[in-house]
């Protein structure tokens, strides 16, 4: 016990270093929402002198936080099933079927792995705007998800492949339609994949500025990140301020992502020892 | 490119139709005119998202909701930079809210000429025309009103009483000699003489825009912008003499990276004291003593010094305001909130709660601040005004003013060098 | 449907401005020709974001990757606490950029920020400096906050290939007498070219397209010297509405990237596409 300690202690030594790193501007983060904006030009580091939690019990106090934490939730979601749902199905076509331009097919979504969102900002509000999903969250739902598969597509048509086709052929023997195979073999052994690619989708979303910033113009439907421009706007000034929001607009994406991780984790793990 | 005034024209007249028929097809978001019941409801769009401007603004609008009950006000508030890129989008849809804020200029010349901003200058005229009229002029597009202002200022430096004091520094300075003297006066004090935000661009802009107006002249501005022609030798002495300011260092450490009204940008920087002046609007007081500590009595203001030599005089101004626009087709209700806005019950309520300069004359009894009092009196008695470059001029050429100013801050641009790119991308421009 | 609504459609339009001289009002009318191209070239902002984009590809590849990978097979060992590490390391990803940005704008603060304090109380006060004002140091600065982001996506990716490599086959290397260098470069590392080839892959064309975070931090500045291709684009785009020019951008943005995948799919990605499909038979599509 003792040696394997001293073996590995250069590498906890390496973790401690790095983890020091990542960690030190959250927490920076996280204090300075506790102190006073004079505070913390004076102090900018150290532990607050008095732990005011004005500054964030201000925010939880408002409606406001809340309601643009239910319609990023609502939205994210949304996107989420969608893009993970319709990923799924033509990732498995492009994984176990073999059908004329396939390839160019799979091209052309990997195509749309390139092509930055800005540039089709405005196109793409155009046709929002014709097709009257301005001030809806479909406006933001759909281009997200659209924007999104690619991505997802490609991770999860990998692992479909990865799946030995005899397990496939067994299946089919045992009288499984090519759906049926889909639905009650491949997904549920995929269960680690479609983990990651929903974590993804939901924190893409989440995070998502320009696209809710341009559908919405009624601030009803305002997501988190522009509820935090709005409030840096307001209170540009209030450093502390603005570092208690920051913060609390982190902790739902932190808190999902370490639900999440655990799944993640135990579903990659359970996969291994069962392969 | 034999007329290219008119091949523009052509063009325009052909992206409204597109962009009108663009709105009669999508026929949606006709919230204008509303229910059965006979009210309507207007959207005002503005950018007051601080306070006390934002409760102030609301209870204006509810105000007017209890003169005119058959109206409805939606206001609709944004941040400065998200407004811009939503109503670039919004323009290129061709359809913009019954109200909103406008800065006159450039961009809203291009969305006049699109077609989309109502013609206000017969509907206004009754009551518009006793409206400072310095403070009207951003609005005014080929002699016809776009616009209505609620506020107005200038550009000046704020300057810091006690810093002066300790360098030295006996009277604010009125010469460009006697400026780069102070300067090096309070570097030797062992004082940052200026603050810049350098990250931002536009404050940069400023020191240009009015070194030009003083050895070209505000003519020359104008003139310069219509031939298309920025290489005059009165634009590159502006560009040289900027160069003499830089050479000197005048600026905060890390400057090139400053924002300007965050606790470490350049207002707060003149506010705790940090630096003895900043080159800015007639809001600065307000935002160093938001950003920063604020420098209460130390504050100061004087003019932009006048350049020897130079075709332009100490007494013209350069600034710019704020005003509302309304879009094509707007319901009269719209222009009756403009009345009431520009109102001087309006206008007092507006300069005694949210600092803005009157733009009603009746109301500069409101003023109380001996710092507005003095920028005030020199809007009222200037002989010449510009309005802000970025703002003037098509915005393409705005941007690059203002980009290659910040190059010429950062040293990789020549005086020559400004002039020439300025001048490339306002012949791009068609 | 949605794909091709939502994305190819906008991508097409944008192909189609590139060659108009357009404000962004109506329907392009004013055609150009290659004229956007010819200036694109020539624009000395627009050859510095090409050269800016390779640096950072460069950097990413030599440093960011490498760190992911020692990470992740670091953490791959059973070490106290490698959940807790695996976690903190990915939490900086599923932060927004604009809350990062405004977080390490403060951070590497002139003088005032965290990161000069603390070279400053290590006795190392001599490298503070700048940081995001600085030209020479803006990109350098840039490159440790998107490592701080993104490397625990990387290492997420890595780790989630190390898992698949079955304990068998490392035990075997083990009872060769292979030491831990041999067992990671022959063993461990064949197994994991797949994932790597996919990382290297989003890496690069996240270099190509890097906007969010450089926009809220530096805005491309000071002098331009932050600034990327997608930063220009925008700018044009957005700012100074010369739309078609800002068209003509992204569609080269686009080229780049396409080149890029064409040729990364011919030799580098294709041993992945090969033989990997089953036949299904008799099955519509």
């Amino acid at each position: 016990m003792t040696r394997k300690t001293l073996r590995t202690l250069p590498l906890h030594l390496v973790l401690l270093v790095v983890g020091t790193v990542m960690v030190v501007p959250l927490v920076y983060a996280a204090l300075s929402g506790f102190k006073s904006t004079d505070e913390l030009s004076r102090n900018p580091f150290g532990l607050p002198d008095r732990w005011l939690t004005g500054n964030y019990t201000d925010i939880l106090g408002s409606g406001d936080f809340w309601r643009l934490l239910g319609n990023s939730t609502l939205i994210a979601v949304a996107t989420t099933v969608l893009v993970v749902a319709v990923s799924a199905l033509a990732a498995f076509s492009f994984a176990r079927f073999a059908f004329r331009g396939r390839e160019t097919l799979f091209t052309l979504f990997t195509l749309g792995l390139m092509f930055p969102f800005a540039v089709a900002a405005l196109p793409l509000f155009l046709l929002l705007r014709s097709m009257d999903l301005l001030d809806n969250p479909l406006g933001v739902i759909l281009p997200q998800a659209a924007y999104g598969l690619p991505m997802t597509i490609i991770i999860l048509r990998g692992f479909f492949r990865q799946i030995p086709g005899e397990l496939e052929e067994a299946a089919t023997l045992d009288g499984c339609s090519p759906f049926g195979f889909f639905w009650r073999i491949l997904l549920p052994m995929a269960r680690p994949a479609l983990g990651t690619v929903s974590v993804l989708a939901v924190v893409t979303s989440w995070n998502n500025f320009f696209l809710p910033l341009l559908v919405f113009t009624d601030g009803t439907w305002w997501t988190l990140p522009i509820g935090v421009q709005q409030f840096q706007g307001q209170y540009s000034a209030e450093y502390a301020r603005v570092f208690a929001y920051l913060v609390l607009a982190m902790v739902p994406a932190l808190a999902f992502y370490s639900v999440a991780e655990r799944q993640l984790v135990g579903g990659l793990t359970a996969g291994a020892t069962k392969g | 490119m034999g007329d290219p005034a008119l091949s523009r024209r052509g063009f325009l007249a052909v992206s409204a139709a597109a962009g009108l028929g663009m709105t009669a097809l999508s026929g949606c978001g006709g919230d204008s005119d509303g229910g059965s019941s006979g009210t309507t409801t207007i959207e005002w769009w503005n950018i007051s998202t601080t306070q006390p401007t934002k409760d102030v603004w609301a209870g204006l609008a509810k105000k007017f909701e209890a003169q005119n009950p058959k109206v409805k006000i939606k206001i609709v508030q944004l941040e400065n930079d998200a407004y811009k890129s939503k109503m670039t989008a919004l323009t290129a849809s061709g359809k913009l809210p019954d109200i909103f804020h406008t800065w006159g200029g450039g961009v809203l010349k291009q969305q006049v000429d699109a077609g989309l901003v109502e013609d206000l200058t017969d509907s206004t005229k009754a009551w518009a025309d006793g409206l400072l009229p310095v403070a009207k002029q951003p609005y005014l597009i080929d002699d016809k009103t776009y616009g209505i202002p609620f506020d107005i200022g200038m550009i000046g430096f704020w300057y810091n009483k006690a810093l002066f004091k300790q360098a030295g520094v006996s009277a604010p300075p009125t010469t460009w000699s006697g400026f780069l003297d102070a300067v090096r006066r309070l570097k030797s004090a062992g004082v940052t003489p200026l603050a810049l935000a350098g990250k931002e661009k536009w404050p940069g802009m400023y020191y240009w825009a009015y070194l030009a107006m003083r050895t070209a002249g505000v003519d020359a501005l104008r003139k310069a912008a219509d031939d298309k022609d920025f290489t005059g030798a009165g634009f590159v002495q502006a560009g040289g003499h900027l160069k003499e300011l830089v050479d000197l260092q005048p600026f905060q450490k890390g400057f090139l990276g400053a924002a300007y009204s965050t606790p470490t940008g350049q207002a707060a920087t003149v506010g705790n004291g940090k630096a003895a002046m900043e080159l800015m609007g007639q809001w600065a007081p307000v935002v160093e003593a938001d950003a920063g500590k604020g420098l209460g009595a130390d504050l100061g203001f004087f003019p932009f010094p006048a350049v020897e030599g130079g075709q332009g005089s100490i007494t013209e101004v350069f600034g710019g305001g704020g005003g509302h626009a309304l879009r094509k087709g707007a319901p009269q209700a719209a222009v009756d909130f403009l009345k009431f806005f520009a109102s001087q019950a309006t206008d007092q309520e507006l300069v005694k709660k949210t600092g803005v300069l009157p733009v009603v004359p009746a109301a500069e009894s409101s003023l109380t601040d001996p710092n507005l009092t003095a920028v005030q009196a020199q809007l009222k008695a200037a002989t010449g005004f510009q309005l802000y470059l970025d703002q003037a001029y098509a915005p393409a050429v705005g941007q690059e003013i203002n980009d290659s100013v910040a190059a010429l801050i950062a040293g990789s641009k020549s005086p020559e060098q400004v002039t020439q790119s300025v001048t490339k991308t306002a012949k791009e421009e068609q | 449907m949605l794909f091709i609504g939502l994305v190819l459609l906008p991508m097409l339009f944008a192909l189609y401005a590139a060659f108009f001289r357009w404000g962004g009002f109506g329907m392009p009318s004013d055609y150009a020709g290659a004229d956007n191209f010819t200036r694109l070239f020539q624009d000395p902002v627009f050859l510095g974001d090409l050269w800016r984009c390779l640096l950072l590809v460069v950097l990413s590849l030599l440093i960011q990757l490498p760190f992911a990978l020692a990470m992740a097979v670091l953490l791959n060992q059973r070490l106290r606490g490698r959940a807790v590490y695996r976690m903190l390391f990915f939490a900086p990803y599923v932060l927004s950029e604009a809350i990062t940005g405004v977080l390490f704008s403060m951070v590497f603060a002139p003088d005032d920020g965290l990161a000069d304090h603390v070279l400053g109380a290590v006795g190392l006060d001599g490298l503070g400096g700048e940081w995001f004002a600085d030209p020479s140091w803006v990109l350098a600065t840039l490159f440790l906050v998107m490592t701080w982001k993104y490397f625990g996506f990387h290492m997420m990716l890595y780790l989630a290939g190390l898992q698949a490599v079955p304990a068998e086959l490392t035990e075997a290397a083990l009872i060769d007498g292979a030491g831990p260098w041999q067992r990671f470069r022959n063993v461990t590392l064949p197994l994991l070219a797949p994932t790597l080839r996919i990382s290297v892959f989003l890496s690069v064309i996240g270099a190509i397209q890097l906007f969010d975070l450089v926009w809220v931090v530096t805005q491309g500045g000071p002098d331009h010297h932050s600034e990327t291709m997608a930063v220009t684009m925008f700018q044009y785009g957005f700012k100074r509405y010369q739309v078609g020019y800002a068209s003509a951008i992204s569609v080269v943005m686009f080229g780049i990237c396409l080149v890029f995948a064409l040729a990364y799919q011919r030799f580098v990605l294709r041993r992945d596409l090969e033989g990997a499909t089953t036949t299904m038979r008799g099955n519509g599509k």
